[in-house]
């Protein structure tokens, strides 16, 4: 199968699963409405969170078959019909069974039996239903865990660990689920249906978009750009390349922007004389702390969006300033770190400088404008979508074919440059993740949190911030955040004052900013010192510790100041 | 045609080598051959499919790097060249060395303990050897802490 012929299959196979996930729920969403008696109710755990997918059955005493069935719909509400024919004085009761949660049966009074008999639609009292601790909570936790772990330490790529564990979750559901119910996590449908499509659709459009752009040359230019604006001031060159280097990472990812920018800053840097990672280390810092600024700059910023419903102005509005703030304090920061490093004279020899010149030249001019008109157009739907219900991952998919179509580039090296195993990763990183939700482990997490931090929503705040900026500098940030997004939630519904979303903005900022607190918490901290090794200037752990960690308290300590403001102060 | 090949990383831990390369051209009026090898072994842990992309900017910088060596060379008074090649490093170097019929290579010692390549100190002599044996050069190390 040649790779034009596998990128369509693949492509066709995303969209089928998204298709088919949605056509599967139209069933559930299909009730019928007859003007006969109903029965209707809601079904919901703990937390106050809709149950959906439960078991509902009308049922008779004595009787071995359900009088009327249906399933609870996402928002965990129910309509049962009421038979017609059933006229014989007999014990009725609604019984609800869901995997996972210990099953309720309640009884229905003899008025309620009536009203039903008369034709009327009897509204039952909420049920909730309390999480059973099994042998599949069990085994859905360890395998998240050891998914984590895998990623962690490096054993397994990403995606092999993800996948292993997807695999192994759904070989127990069917195969141990065939012997005992007990190994049951969920089936293949259920599993699926944790997929957000609108993640991987986005992160798929923006990596075509990607692709052609960094052809063009333009990151080689901006970072020689930034050498002839600095005048030769290599202070003033770190401030300027910081905030290339950001806004790149706001519109594109962190991990292509530092594997472009970081080549020529190694460049720039032996032309001057001094020591790159004085250049390196701010530029990848403020990657991490810029990319959160936007929907599209980080892979957790696009889980959050999606998750939460917030849309690339939210993030304008909300994060923006506060990420400023954070980058005017790493840029007074690493001057004040680097310092020492920053005293070079500022001159270049001229074979050098000729040398730079030829590596940082437009490659592809034509492209560059083209990329340019459609980069525009895309930020002009990202900001004005909302209004028309776009979704983001639309509005990827909208800007990368007209590029695909514009200029026409070798599609086979496109359809390599689409980077399938992150897709497959984070495809399979939902269902890993579903299953420990779907368990009910998440629900105890959030039990626990919420107790722990009661009605207070500063507090809230500070724990989501700190807790995942801490956690991130040695946990992957991406499983993390896709963790915690349904306990955001219901925090964000129990805490008062929470309703805002602002805990989902606090996630954000600690998931990303995080990764500047080590080495291994940021891909893109690994590609820098991964080319930096390879230029002779190895980043070890404890120097991207001594540098980063400072820079990370500082930066989130800013960013949190400015939430804070924003949603207490300002309202 | 006779030479000096100098496999080059950039750095500091370049500097040794880099001078003891043109110490010995200057001496034997021989001609140095800096190589830089691309290597993309770190990327193995991320998901990067635009390898070609990255590998031309690697390449790019190999040949700045080896363009500092070569105008510290020339300075010098020796003549000098850059050679950037993919692959592994080590095997690049015996590649260079039996291409060029080269007289010398010249290497450094590893700089810490415990590094997992051809330079470390129980691996070291082996890779000597087999330099000696593929490709006819004589080796000349460099002090510790120089060297790819």
């Amino acid at each position: 199968m040649n790779r034009a012929l596998r990128f369509s299959f693949v492509f066709a196979l995303l969209l089928a699963g998204a298709f088919l996930v949605m056509a599967h729920e139209q069933p559930l969403l299909a009730q019928t409405t007859t003007p006969q008696a109903q029965i209707v109710g809601t079904v919901h755990d703990r937390q106050n969170q809709p149950i959906a997918r439960a078991d509902v059955q009308l049922r008779a005493e004595g009787s071995e078959e359900p009088l009327a069935e249906t399933r609870t719909q996402p928002d965990g509400t129910y309509k049962l019909q009421f038979p017609a024919a059933d006229a014989a004085p007999r014990i009725l009761s609604v019984q609800v069974q869901r995997s996972h949660f210990a099953g309720q049966t309640l009884p229905l009074e003899s008025g309620q039996v009536s009203r039903l008999r008369a034709g009327e639609t009897v509204a039952l009292p909420d049920l909730t239903l309390l999480r059973r601790v099994g042998l599949a909570f069990w085994i859905a936790t360890l395998l998240f865990v050891l998914m984590l772990v895998l990623i962690a330490t490096g054993k397994l790529h990403n995606t092999l660990a993800s996948l292993f564990s997807a695999a192994l979750l759904l070989g127990i559901s069917y195969l141990g689920g065939a012997v005992s119910e007990d190994f049951f996590v969920f089936d293949f449908s259920g599993a699926v249906r944790y997929v957000d499509w609108n993640v991987i659709f986005l992160i798929m459009g923006m990596m075509i978009v990607i692709a052609v752009v960094e052809r063009t040359g333009i990151f080689q230019w901006l970072a020689f750009f930034a050498y002839r604006l600095s005048g030769g001031r290599i202070w003033l060159l770190l401030a300027v390349l910081m905030v290339f280097t950001g806004i790149a990472s706001a519109l594109l990812d962190n991990v292509t922007t530092m594997l472009l920018m970081v080549p020529i800053t190694v460049q720039i840097s032996m032309a001057l004389g001094m020591n790159p990672l004085a250049l390196l280390l701010p530029e990848v810092l403020a990657s991490n702390v810029f990319g959160i600024s936007t929907l599209v700059g980080t892979p957790t910023n696009i889980l959050i969006g999606s998750y939460a419903h917030l849309s690339f102005n939210d993030f304008l509005k909300n994060q923006t300033p506060g990420v400023l703030l954070a980058m005017i304090g790493l840029i007074l920061y690493t001057e004040y770190v680097y310092r020492r490093e920053l005293r070079s004279s500022g001159q270049i020899s001229p074979v050098l400088l000729a040398k730079l010149e030829e590596g940082a030249r437009i490659r592809e001019p034509g492209h560059l404008k083209k990329v340019g008109w459609v980069g525009l157009g895309m930020l002009v739907l990202f900001v004005t979508g909302e209004q028309f219900e776009l979704p983001p991952a639309v509005t990827a998919l909208l800007g990368a074919t007209a590029l695909l179509l514009w200029i026409q580039p070798n599609i086979e090296e496109m359809i390599e440059a689409v980077d399938w195993t992150t897709l497959v990763f984070f495809i399979t990183l939902f269902i890993v993740v579903g299953a420990i939700q779907e368990v009910g482990l998440i629900s105890f997490i959030a039990d626990f949190i919420g107790a722990l931090v009661g009605n207070n929503l500063v507090l809230t705040m500070l724990v989501i911030i700190w807790f995942s900026a801490v956690l991130s500098t040695v946990i992957p940030n991406i499983p993390f955040a896709a963790a915690l997004l349904p306990i955001v939630t219901f925090l964000s519904t129990t805490v008062p004052g929470a309703d805002n979303k602002v805990l989902f903005y606090c996630l954000s900022v600690g998931a990303a900013m995080g990764g500047n607190g080590s080495l291994i918490g940021a891909s893109a901290n690994m590609v820098t010192a991964g080319i930096a090794e390879r230029a002779g200037y190895p980043i070890t752990f404890n120097y991207f510790l001594k540098k980063g960690f400072p820079a990370m308290l500082l930066t989130v300590a800013l960013a949190t100041v400015w939430l804070l403001v924003r949603f207490l102060v300002i309202g | 045609m006779p030479g000096i090949v100098c496999a080059v990383r950039g750095g500091p831990g370049s500097h040794a080598t880099v001078d003891k390369a043109i110490s010995l051209a200057t001496q034997k009026g021989l001609t140095i051959y800096f190589l830089y090898v691309v290597n993309l072994d770190f990327l193995n842990r991320s998901t990067i499919t635009r390898i070609h992309t990255v590998e031309e900017e690697m390449r790019e910088m190999g040949e700045f790097i080896l363009l500092t060596a070569q105008s510290k060379a020339e300075a010098a008074g020796a003549a000098a060249q850059g050679v950037v090649r993919d692959g592994v490093v080590s095997d690049e170097i015996v590649k260079l060395s039996a291409d060029l019929h080269a007289d010398y290579v010249i290497l450094g010692r590893p700089r810490r303990e415990g590094a997992e390549n051809v330079f470390a100190h129980d691996q070291l002599a082996r890779f000597v050897e087999r330099i000696e044996k593929e490709s006819g050069a004589s080796v000349a190390l460099t002090d510790p802490g120089s060297g790819q």
